[in-house]
């Protein structure tokens, strides 16, 4: 029998019964149009871990010392040449910066804190958080410029403001503490206070100057998309023989555990909707065969063969399942549209913050996710349209057309 | 005979009733299929919400209990600005009452200021926290994160962080110097020995946190009978309010009485937003079921057709059909529920008495989170009637839409349908 025919049967049988088949499509539709927008959100969230961890100074890349990651202290640093460029395609790379980052206290007229002091260039850091926080007062100028910025909640906490004092006390190359005076030249309000109170800022040759030293201790290297393999890593570490040279993953292994979780949430939540929609489709399905056992009974006696009734109930299974799915990514598709500027998770900014995420999450809707949602639903289509097929051809034709 | 006419309609509701289970039981098949459906939604929600719940048990106990108790009592302002001199004073005292107060397990007073704190030529900042060491240590977990040494016994001793060890280069045993400034500006000085090191997991603590004998920190820092906080610990994270309000009471409306919800905001929000997303998926998983629930409805009307019409030929009313085909469905809900807790049961049992660990890379994300390092799964009214209720009026919505036809069924035009 032509395939043609049984799909034209296929399709007049489903439209016999028109509300059954449209609850049921209607079903498919609230299933995948709920995977695909709970999909672009563990996505968004996923990316935006990503990025965070990536922006929160560490870049795709970093280089340090060996051993400064345990002990972070000038003495375990190293020195770059002025000259000296990542060997990275233009296209793939984003930015580069070379830090002077050490532990320092630091002293307001009223307050005493620690954070991380960094000697930045500021005309490399587009790559980090830095490139869009909010700024009160002026930027640095440059590598040389002898004034701090630092994070509004610290400003608090340190009960002072921009053109003030502060002093920091840190060690220099030789071992000794050095101790300085610092004017705010601004205030940086960045999302979260965690980073706002961690990080103080200044330029990095002033910051050298202080600490008798020409090294730095860090590169940070931002690429435009996550690196596809340890290649990159492998060009480096032959130019920084010697030293570490780590991907994100490997300097921030919690965020790293997440992302991998993230995949995980995906087939979970998958799972759920469509075992929850398969009791559905199942039942709707032994229906559509019980109904027309006579039906069957006579095309068996007329000559259809097992194969082809196979075919047809599989075939109905398929062209629902098509149907909901064509419908539910787009349905999907405009959810995750409307939502392009992204969900305020503001009213829960602290816990947000706790679980590493912005409290702005955008939903990311992937062709690659939606190709698996769909090739995963039609698979399942015809999985539950398995028994049904079974149970039609089980039917005894002499027996069903006597009923 | 006007006694007659109840029993009679005592009788038909027997009746109707006997009918609706025999329905139920007719298509066995299909019977299991859209129960299956609801057992399946009960099942997965029931199971899923426990081990929420159960989480959030250990989250809010794990988030108190580590440091910062259930309620604080602190001066007016301290909350905001943190100045040194913002103290509580007549500490002594206030402790007694607070103990006094019912419904607090302990009570401790802490002091805390930053001190510069160096080892030889190397220095950092931290946060010096003086604890009624001997009194705490049975109250907060914090001393069970202790990984090398002792918790401190002498009045010069001091615990500090993993990272502000490896940040100092001291070990057990090396004597740290802390400079900082005392009351009215004054210069504070201590000379403290390492007893111990710990590490809580929480970056932010184990770089910054140091701990000292309080006496010891209150006269370095020239501090007499005051304190920075009063800590009260009861016997429920989740009674802080009502706890905070006794205290209120008991001490007066001069000082300020913190819940840790104030204190630690992230974690109430963050099992909000946990309760938000998972309360999402419940709502999707239960239209689906209910979905399939009004579609076997629909076939059920539509097998039923002839049915339904000579029993209306027979003068039944067309409302009792009605109800005759809700107790179906209250029936088939009976049946799912059931189902849904039988299967939920023992993974439910599992989740509470083995629990969920957490692989060694989770490990450390979950402390950061104030998650307990394996949860548990706790049995709560939420967990085990949200599903049923959710799905008994999804249940009686879906079977009385399609049976609205029953009212503009003609009994000859029905009988006359084929099947």
């Amino acid at each position: 029998m032509k395939v043609g025919l049984l799909a034209t049967l296929s399709v007049r049988n489903l439209l016999r019964h028109r509300r059954r088949n449209a609850m049921l499509v209607a079903a498919i539709v609230v299933a995948v149009a709920g995977v695909t927008f709970m999909n672009s959100f563990i996505r968004g969230f996923q990316q935006d871990l990503r990025d965070s961890a990536v922006a929160n100074l560490t870049g795709h890349i970093k280089v340090h010392a060996p051993g400064y990651r345990d002990d972070p202290s000038i003495e375990r640093s190293f020195e770059v040449a002025t000259s000296w460029q990542p060997d990275i395609d233009a296209q793939a790379l984003q930015g580069w910066a070379a830090r002077v980052r050490v532990p320092a206290v630091i002293m307001s007229e009223r307050e005493t804190r620690g954070v991380q002091l960094v000697g930045i260039d500021p005309a490399q850091e587009g790559i980090s958080f830095l490139g869009d926080v909010e700024f009160e007062g002026e930027q640095l100028s440059g590598v040389g410029d002898k004034r701090v910025f630092l994070g509004a909640a610290l400003r608090d906490q340190l009960d002072t403001r921009v053109g003030r004092r502060l002093v920091l006390i840190t060690q220099g190359s030789d071992g000794r503490n050095r101790e300085a005076g610092f004017r705010i030249a601004g205030v940086y309000d960045a999302e979260g206070t965690a980073l706002e109170k961690a990080y103080v800022f200044t330029g990095r040759e002033a910051l050298q100057n202080l600490l008798d030293t020409h090294a730095v201790t860090e590169v940070s290297i931002r690429l435009l998309q996550d690196p596809a393999g340890p290649s990159i890593q492998r060009r480096l570490l032959s130019y920084f023989t010697g030293l570490e040279v780590l991907g994100w993953r490997e300097l921030e292994p919690q965020v790293a555990a997440m992302f991998v979780f993230a995949d995980t949430a995906i087939f979970i939540w998958f799972s759920i909707m469509m075992g929850a929609l398969v009791f559905g489709l199942v039942n709707s399905l032994i229906t559509a065969v019980m109904e027309r056992v006579r039906e069957f009974g006579m095309l068996r006696a007329v000559g259809m063969r097992p194969g082809a009734v196979i075919v047809q109930v599989v075939m109905e299974s398929t062209v629902l399942m098509a149907a909901g799915v064509a419908i539910g990514l787009g349905i999907g598709w405009l959810l995750c549209a409307s939502l392009a500027d992204g969900l305020d998770l503001s009213q829960w900014a602290s816990g947000v913050e706790m679980v590493g995420m912005r409290s702005l999450v955008v939903p990311r809707l992937y062709g690659e996710d939606m190709l698996l949602v769909a090739v995963l639903s039609l698979v399942l289509g015809v999985v539950a349209s398995l028994y049904p097929a079974w149970r039609a051809v089980k039917i005894n034709p002499l027996e069903a057309m006597r009923r | 005979m006007p006694a007659a006419a109840p029993v009679a309609r005592r009788r038909g509701g027997d009746l109707l009733i006997k009918t609706a289970f025999r329905n139920v039981g007719r298509n066995r098949r299909r019977t299991w299929l859209t129960a299956g459906g609801i057992g399946f939604a009960v099942f997965l929600i029931t199971a899923s919400i426990a081990l929420q719940d159960g989480s959030y048990v250990g989250q809010r106990q794990s988030a108190t209990g580590l440091l910062t108790g259930h309620v604080q009592v602190v001066h007016p302002m301290y909350p905001e600005d943190a100045k040194f001199e913002q103290v509580v004073g007549d500490v002594g005292n206030r402790l007694h009452v607070l103990r006094e107060t019912p419904g607090v397990r302990a009570a401790s007073a802490r002091v805390q200021s930053y001190a510069l704190v160096s080892v030889g030529e190397r220095s950092f900042a931290a946060q010096v926290l003086g604890m009624d060491i001997d009194r705490e240590r049975d109250i907060v977990r914090f001393f069970d994160t202790v990984q090398e040494g002792r918790v401190p016994e002498g009045a010069d001793e001091t615990l500090i962080g993993s990272a502000l060890a490896r940040n100092l280069g001291a070990g057990v045993g090396d004597e740290l110097v802390l400079l900082g400034s005392g009351k009215q500006g004054g210069i504070a000085a201590l000379a403290l020995t390492v007893s111990g090191i710990y590490q809580t997991g929480i970056a932010d603590i184990d770089r910054a946190l140091l701990i000292a004998p309080l006496r010891t920190v209150q006269s370095g820092f020239g501090l007499g009978d005051e304190a920075h906080a009063l800590v009260v610990v009861g016997s429920d994270p989740l009674a802080s309010a009502a706890l905070g309000e006794r205290l209120v009471t008991a001490l007066g409306p001069d000082l300020r009485v913190r819940t840790w919800q104030e204190i630690m905001p992230e974690v109430e929000q963050g099992i909000e937003l946990d309760r938000v997303s998972g309360d999402f998926m419940y709502g999707i998983v239960m239209i689906l079921v209910g979905f399939s629930v009004v579609n076997t409805f629909i076939m059920v009307m539509f097998e039923r057709t002839r049915e339904f019409g000579m029993l209306l030929a027979l003068g039944l009313k067309p409302w009792s059909i009605i109800g005759m085909v809700q107790l179906e469905a209250f029936a088939l809900w009976v049946l799912g529920t059931l189902l849904g807790w039988l299967l939920a049961a023992p993974l439910i049992g599992y989740l509470m008495v083995v629990g969920i660990s957490f692989g060694e890379a989770m490990e450390q994300l979950a402390e950061q989170m104030y998650m307990p390092s394996s949860i548990h799964a706790a049995v709560t009214w939420r967990a085990l009637l949200t599903a049923p209720l959710i799905m008994l009026i999804a249940t009686q919505i879906a079977a009385f839409l399609p049976s609205l036809r029953l009212r503009r069924m003609r009994p000859v035009l029905a009988l006359r349908q084929e099947t």
